[in-house]
């Protein structure tokens, strides 16, 4: 099985910082989410992931932006990139990179969840001919796709992965698997449409998207849960794998 | 109760053009004996770009030469991809006919629409048609099988009249399945008068609940093709040895390494949403829904597997006739985990101690 090469020692350069595992779940009303998923090159997948993980065939990424109407830190809007992947059987997303607007909600998604997000500002606009999400860091930007010509889903025919966010934690450096539950009211799929990705700015450098596949566009309640497993970087799923409540 | 063999000729990494042959040149060899043995049928999948997972992307070719080289298995092409981008139904009424009259009337055919998005989006189909797509496809190939002269004006292709050569040599034509994978294609394949191909391991209790399902509504089937196929198959993994210990563990080893080749598939749902993806369609024998998914959890052993000694398959396979099951089909290795004297002493011991009992 083909599995990640990257440095674990590497990636934890941007990684988060957990001082314990005992997170609440937190349930976010309203949250309206974006998921545009691409395929990448061959070469990129593997140099992208911890050994830990294994690529996808073909290799993709998925970039998310969310933006969150009320939470215990106010309104926030998010996105990150996420590596494509399996640890053990399982589907889930490796957090490469994202981007945040809201400091405290940084901190607190930081902290409970592993998310590794930097300042930015991220504009999610959603509307009836299209929704547009705008990325811009430090006065540049990152980041600008689209969904066009959307299509009414029905809920159930959503498709959501769970995250593995990389972070120091109190067993080490390890994957946190955040299995963000999805409650779906409304949901349109789109033809994605990507204008700009700087790679570098997300913590990937190198990765070239090559071929966007759908954009996904869903309102409803999202649920980031309690913690149950984390995972060493290092080795494989089956190897590596720790409860944690 | 009959038996088949089922190939998706997985290949272990790194990938040669002689281990290739090999796994080929394994698979022929199995096909050989199954046929001396008395199995009923040869399975070999239809797949596209899934690497290691399954390098049977020109089937037809592979079971005319298991037909070449057997006198009385069946060849069961299936599942043939019924998608217009990866096969045009014409070609694919050329095939099966072609290979029905080579192998000398012993073709079983197989539907599918395949389900990962490797290989829909390799060809560049329409996820949200392959449904649609397959229903057009086995209305039209049993008509291009048994008419003289064929015309047609469709939703996924037409063609002017012309006679599609040559016709099948068992008549009316050679009997059709669906592979069902996710619940509720079983109702698919019984309105339509097709044979139910599992190609996902269900439990007992689900394959039961498809099962009775399946006969229920087959009754009021509004045929496809010239004639109803009711017959449902099973599949399953098989590794029999005299030490029941031994067969577990060799066995769980193969189907282990299966799991895991499936889960690394890349499926049309996560990928792209669609109402025509309600499930992954994921072929891997799946235990029991696990509440706490741990990216630690290993494959485990499903109930009903062919794995162990001739007494515990024995077993098995009565409770799957229990409950309605026609045919076992059967995995024999996965990426050649097993070296292939052992798979053909299972085959053997299988033949031995455990076909006489049914």
């Amino acid at each position: 099985m083909l599995t990640g090469s990257a440095d674990p020692g590497v990636l934890a350069a941007g990684a988060a910082t957990m001082k314990r595992f005992d997170v609440e779940p937190l349930r976010l009303e309203g949250v309206e989410t974006l998921q545009v998923f691409c395929e990448t090159r061959r070469a990129d997948a593997e140099a992208f992931l911890p050994p830990a993980l294994h690529p996808t065939l073909p290799p993709a990424l998925t970039w998310t932006a969310q933006r969150v109407s009320e939470s215990p830190w106010g309104p926030f809007s998010m996105a990150h990139c996420r590596i494509e992947c399996r640890s053990g059987l399982r589907q889930r997303g490796f957090l490469r990179g994202g981007f945040i607007d809201n400091p405290e909600a940084a901190a607190g998604l930081s902290e409970g969840w592993g998310y590794a997000l930097s300042p930015g500002q991220v504009d999610l606009q959603a509307g009836y001919h299209e929704t547009r999400l705008k990325v811009e860091a430090s006065g540049a930007e990152v980041l600008d796709l689209s969904l066009e010509d959307p299509a009414v889903l029905r809920p159930q025919d959503t498709h959501f992965v769970a995250s593995m966010n990389l972070a120091h934690t109190p067993n080490g450096l390890r994957l946190v698997q955040v299995e963000a539950e999805f409650e779906v009211e409304r949901a349109e799929r789109g033809r994605p449409q990507l204008r700009a990705f700087d790679a570098e700015g997300w913590h990937c450098p190198g990765l070239e998207p090559t071929h966007p596949v759908a954009a996904l566009l869903a309102r409803g309640a999202v649920t980031l849960p309690a913690l149950r497993f984390v995972c060493r970087p290092d080795v494989l799923a089956f190897a590596g794998s720790e409860k944690v409540a | 109760m009959k038996f088949g063999i089922f190939f998706e000729l997985s290949v272990p990494r790194p990938f040669t053009p002689e281990g290739e042959h090999q796994v080929f040149m394994n698979a022929l060899e199995q096909a050989r004996l199954a046929d001396e043995l008395g199995f009923s049928t040869v399975w070999a999948v239809e797949h596209h770009f899934l690497e290691e997972y399954s390098h049977s992307s020109a089937p037809e070719l592979f079971l005319t030469a298991v037909a070449a080289q057997t006198s009385q298995i069946r060849v069961g092409h299936g599942a043939v991809v019924c998608v217009p981008e990866i096969n045009h139904p014409i070609r694919v009424a050329e095939r099966a006919a072609f290979l029905d009259q080579v192998s000398g009337g012993r073709l079983e055919f197989g539907t599918a629409r395949s389900s990962t998005w490797t290989e829909i989006g390799g060809f560049g189909a329409d996820p949200d048609a392959t449904k649609k797509d397959w229903d057009e496809f086995v209305h039209v190939l049993p008509r291009m099988w048994t008419e003289e002269f064929f015309a047609y004006e469709g939703r996924c292709f037409s063609m002017p009249e012309r006679a599609v050569l040559p016709k099948p040599l068992q008549q009316p034509h050679p009997p059709l399945w669906v592979t069902v994978t996710s619940p509720g294609t079983e109702l698919d394949a019984a309105d339509r008068g097709l044979g139910c191909l599992g190609v996902a391991t269900a439990g007992f209790a689900e394959q039961e609940r498809r099962t009775r399902e399946y006969h229920r509504r087959i009754q009021l089937c509004d045929p496809a093709g010239a004639v109803v196929n009711d017959r449902v198959s099973t599949l399953n993994f098989l590794y029999c040895h005299e030490d029941a210990r031994v067969g577990g563990e060799r066995g769980m080893a193969m189907m282990g390494h299966f799991g895991l080749m499936n889960a690394h598939l890349l499926f049309t749902r996560e990928a792209y949403p669609s109402t025509a993806y309600q499930s992954l369609g994921n072929l891997a024998p799946s235990p029991r829904a696990s509440s706490t998914p741990s990216p630690g959890e290993g494959p485990k052993l499903p109930e009903g597997m062919c794995l162990g000694d001739p007494q515990h398959i024995i077993q098995a396979i009565k409770h799957w006739e229990s409950i309605g099951v026609d045919e076992v089909n059967f995995m024999l290795n996965a990426a050649e985990v097993l070296p292939q004297d052992q798979v053909l002493e299972s085959l053997r011991l299988f033949a031995r101690e455990v076909m006489p009992a049914f």
